[in-house]
């Protein structure tokens, strides 16, 4: 079974005790039935169109990755020694599942799918996305999307 | 992503969350979450594999008709099919075995690191073309510089050496994801045929099989003792897994 033991230090010590904000309370925005939404992905593998500069490490920013971008050309800059790397290198939907949202698209299962996605950089201090959410909580609004799929890496 | 899917939400979005790390999400309380057991770079597990991935993705949505939260979190049941080693997996790379020079003895110079990992890159590049023909894609593409150019500019390195590239802003960003080409070549010519690996056997045979392997762990040695602190710094976190460092 792939679990947190799995995973090679010293990432598994990092990964297991990284400094968590905590909230007061949890948000909870409801919304109408799944096939009914636009669907939006964010992903923190800071994910960057070849030839395009990688993220910096830490950094708050986030990036746009439109629907229309070929996903031959998206690269994963979020770079660790202890990702498995194998199964992006064969299918970039294991990290930004971009053709299965239009597949559930197509049978109905969902709405429709966001124009625009957007990419942060992992392992940052969610203190430094404020700004980051900001700007994406209102494109996204813009767009109409009403569901967002967050994918780690 | 769990503190991003908070502060989403609370900007009027609905979110759910793919999660990896069950301590994380425990703590920072996304309004929704999927938890699955899938390997750090992998969020929807199987590659190539769409109804594997619709599974994963059904069940993270479909959080969000819930109206019993927050918080809900939800187990995904299923590891990937490749979690396991393939049996009959071999590379698609058949190389020569290792000279015992590069783990033992007098260390190569940076001349003969560079002339093995080119001749060894002349037997690899093939099978990489066939990986991008069969998969149309290859991840390879952060360090901005063709194949040809690496193995000399690895070996300069090695020689004392900062040089760079226009597209990154240090010698040490340069290295760092040339590495990552690097490796990202090497895994995508070793599946250039049959089914997917395990991650593990990618890795095992990379680390323990391939010049290349042997010259980032010797790479990775030279860069903690460098005077420049970014290659200090990108050596240890950014070349060489743990596991296969020597003992």
């Amino acid at each position: 079974m792939a679990r947190l033991e799995d995973i090679p230090e010293p990432t598994r010590t990092a990964a297991r005790d990284i400094a968590c904000p905590s909230f007061e309370s949890t948000p909870f925005v409801g919304g109408p039935a799944l096939s009914k939404r636009r669907v939006a992905l964010v992903s923190s593998a800071a994910l960057i169109r070849r030839g395009d500069k990688p993220f910096p490490v830490g950094s708050g920013e986030h990036r746009a990755v439109p629907a229309s971008w070929p996903t031959a050309d998206i690269l994963v800059s979020h770079v660790s020694i202890n990702f498995d790397r194998a199964g992006y290198q064969r299918d970039i939907n294991v990290v930004h599942p971009i053709d299965r949202l239009h597949d559930l698209a197509a049978e109905g299962a969902i709405g429709s799918v966001a124009q625009t996605h957007f990419s942060v950089m992992g392992s940052t201090d969610p203190a430094a996305m404020a700004s980051a959410a900001d700007d994406i909580a209102q494109a996204l609004h813009a767009d109409g999307v009403d569901a967002v799929l967050l994918c780690p890496v | 992503m769990s503190a991003l899917a908070q502060m989403l939400e609370s900007r009027g979005l609905p979110t759910t969350v793919l999660a990896l790390v069950l301590p994380q999400v425990e703590k920072t309380r996304p309004p929704r979450a999927l938890m699955t057991p899938f390997l750090l770079g992998r969020p929807v597990g199987e590659p190539n594999d769409a109804g594997f991935q619709r599974r994963v993705l059904l069940q993270a949505l479909s959080l969000l008709e819930r109206t019993d939260g927050p918080v809900i979190l939800e187990h995904f049941p299923d590891d990937p099919p490749s979690w396991v080693d393939r049996a009959d997996w071999v590379p698609a790379v058949s190389l020569p075995p290792l000279d015992p020079m590069m783990s033992a003895g007098t260390p190569p110079s940076p001349a003969q690191w560079e002339f093995a990992l080119r001749a060894e890159m002349v037997q690899v590049l093939p099978a990489w073309e066939r990986f991008k023909a069969r998969f149309g894609r290859t991840t390879v593409g952060l360090a901005d510089q063709p194949p040809q150019d690496w193995p000399a500019f690895i070996a300069s390195f090695l020689a004392g050496g900062l040089p760079g590239v226009p597209l990154h802003d240090t010698p040490a960003l340069a290295l760092r994801f040339l590495v990552d080409d690097l490796k990202a070549l090497y895994g995508e010519a070793a599946q250039a045929d049959g089914g997917p690996p395990s991650a593990r056997q990618l890795d095992q045979w990379f680390w323990r099989k391939t010049v290349a392997g042997q010259l980032l762990i010797a790479l990775r040695a030279f860069s903690l003792t460098s005077e420049n602190s970014a290659l200090k710094t990108v050596g240890g976190r950014f070349f060489v897994p743990v596991p296969y460092l020597p003992a």
